[in-house]
């Protein structure tokens, strides 16, 4: 299985020249209209929109279809355990003691809608950001660079995690483990062996890195850092952020004082 | 394909793969129409370049990877028709990091894991978990932690977890990378007793050494095609060849080579040859 070095993909994209500041704002601010407005509408075309950023910012198939497919398995759950166990509103088909309502889809489908945008926009964040960028960004924001860094590094990490869970895999399938067999909890027990592999793994890497970062004088004090590549906010940068601001500020009005997206169906 | 008890003779056919090509997701071929045969009983060496597609090859012979186009049959059945777990009781794989395959409390329960997955009767488990302690001389770290031994340790068991499954074709991935000198001898010599027992050996390495002790069979590598399938000896004696490949001979190769003017026609491979072939050299020359 290959394993990818980073998020990142190189590309010449609008999005990929947005200042990473502003791409970060981009992210808190979407998140947390995300975390305020419960309409399914609402949801869906948010959903679109990201999408439509991606495919603006040159992200191949292939990435939409990772997401998705990581995703897909949690957003059906979600819902459906949503929908199965918060009945509200009148019912549209019962079964035994399973109750389905419109009122509970549209809440499963908030969710799952909700969940699965949120990773869309972290992931046109990380997918058009690089390492680098990401940290000088966090430095700008006046974050302590070693924390910077951390975080640099935890994301950095995700596509190697997801390696070595290939690489493992395909080594305790190699001892005759089939991780295909039973369901639910036999299905777990099965992934046991991967999962117990993996921490150990990551325990082990994350060590040799600490000791690899500290090797290299990582953390010595009174160092302070220059930069090669230093980031600028241009003109169209302020443009954004001023944007990103003006629509947040204007949907959060909107839904304190008229109510909008607060319910599941209707918009208002 | 129930072989757990060696059921092929020597020189039956083992592995053949046909036109075989491999891309991994979105990327370009890795493997580019590779035609192969390894015979019961062979012991065969995968050299090339990083990248040029030893590891990706192997892998399809246990199933962990499927053609993109061709196809690899394992004693006359195709492995697509078969899945992983199944294969495991035929072609055993040890993975270049030990780490991979690591998980269990002692080392006694991971040597166990493999024969416990291919079905085996819990005391056919346990004779073979001890013959394989014995055997790889790890009696004495049985009920200690597998994941906190020394690199070498974590190896060896890696390959008793392995040894233990008894399959007829045995893969091993640069198995002696980051052992001692000793540690690699004591490897291979378990890993050449094993071939004299009929099984079928498949070595991925960079180290010629081995290369040239061991194999007596050698499969060059480059950019995802076969560019030499042959005795080692040959192989070892085709310069061109070896220059286009990067590869490196062993110091007592070309050594030999520049002495050949006193001992010509001999095509000496191993510190053993070069001490039949030139043991009297000095007497000689003088």
């Amino acid at each position: 299985m290959p394993v990818g070095v980073d998020l990142y993909l190189k590309r010449q994209s609008w999005l990929h020249r947005v200042d990473p500041r502003v791409k970060l704002l981009f992210v808190g601010a979407t998140i947390m209209i995300l975390l305020v407005i419960k309409n399914v509408f609402f949801m869906s075309a948010a959903l679109l929109l990201v999408h439509v950023i991606h495919w603006s910012a040159k992200m191949p198939r292939g990435k939409f279809l990772f997401i998705w497919k990581t995703l897909l398995p949690i957003a059906i759950l979600i819902s459906t355990l949503w929908v199965l166990f918060y009945p509200t509103g009148p019912p549209i088909l019962e079964i035994w003691v399973i109750r389905i309502t419109v009122l509970s889809l549209a809440q499963g489908g908030v969710l799952a809608l909700r969940i699965t945008t949120m990773a869309f926009v972290v992931f046109a964040w990380l997918y058009t950001t690089d390492h680098p960028a990401v940290v000088r960004s966090l430095v700008k924001l006046k974050v302590p660079y070693e924390w910077g860094l951390t975080l640099a590094l935890a994301l950095r990490y995700i596509p190697t995690f997801q390696g070595m869970y290939g690489m493992i895999s395909e080594a305790q399938q190699a001892r005759g483990l089939n991780i295909s067999q039973g369901k639910g909890f036999r299905r777990v027990r099965a992934l046991m062996p991967i999962f117990v592999a993996m921490v150990i793994s990551a325990m082990r890497a994350s060590d040799q890195l600490a000791n690899a970062l500290q090797a290299r004088a990582f953390g010595a004090s009174g160092v302070e850092r220059t930069y090669l590549h230093d980031i600028h906010f241009r003109p169209l940068d302020w443009a954004y952020t001023v944007f990103i601001l003006g629509v947040t500020f204007l949907i959060l009005y909107m839904n304190l004082r008229l109510g909008f997206g607060k319910h599941p169906i209707n918009l208002i | 394909m129930e072989s757990n008890g060696l059921a092929h003779e020597v020189g039956d056919m083992c592995l053949e793969a046909t036109d075989l090509w491999f891309a991994y997701e979105e990327g370009p071929s890795v493997l580019k129409g590779i035609s192969l045969e390894i015979k019961v009983g062979d012991f065969v060496a995968l050299i090339g370049q990083n990248g040029s597609g030893k590891t990706t090859l192997a892998k399809h012979f246990n199933g962990l990877l499927r053609p993109s186009r061709g196809r690899v049959l394992l004693y006359g059945e195709d492995n697509r028709e078969h899945p992983v777990a199944h294969l495991a009781r035929t072609v055993g794989y040890v993975f270049q990091n030990p780490d991979h395959q690591i998980f269990s409390a002692t080392t006694r329960e991971e040597i166990a894991f493999g024969p416990r997955n291919i079905g085996l009767e819990e005391s056919e488990v346990q004779q073979r978990t001890e013959q394989a302690l014995e055997y790889f001389d790890l009696t004495a770290y049985a009920d200690h932690q597998p994941a906190i031994l020394g690199f070498g340790l974590r190896r060896k068991v890696s390959i008793a977890a392995v040894y233990a499954m008894r399959t007829d074709v045995l893969i091993l991935d640069e198995p002696t990378a980051g052992l001692d000198w000793k540690s690699t001898h004591e490897l291979m010599q378990r890993i050449v007793a094993l071939h004299r027992t009929g099984h079928t050996i498949i070595l991925i390495t960079h180290d010629m050494r081995l290369v040239a002790e061991y194999a007596p069979r050698c499969l060059v590598l480059r950019d995802g095609n076969i560019l030499a399938d042959d005795d080692t000896r040959e192989i070892f004696r085709q310069a061109d060849l070896l220059r286009e490949t990067h590869i490196e001979l062993p110091q007592i190769c070309r050594l030999a080579r520049r002495l050949e003017p006193f001992n010509p026609g001999r095509n000496i491979l191993t510190v053993a040859e070069f001490l039949e072939g030139y043991g009297n050299l000095a007497e000689r020359m003088r």
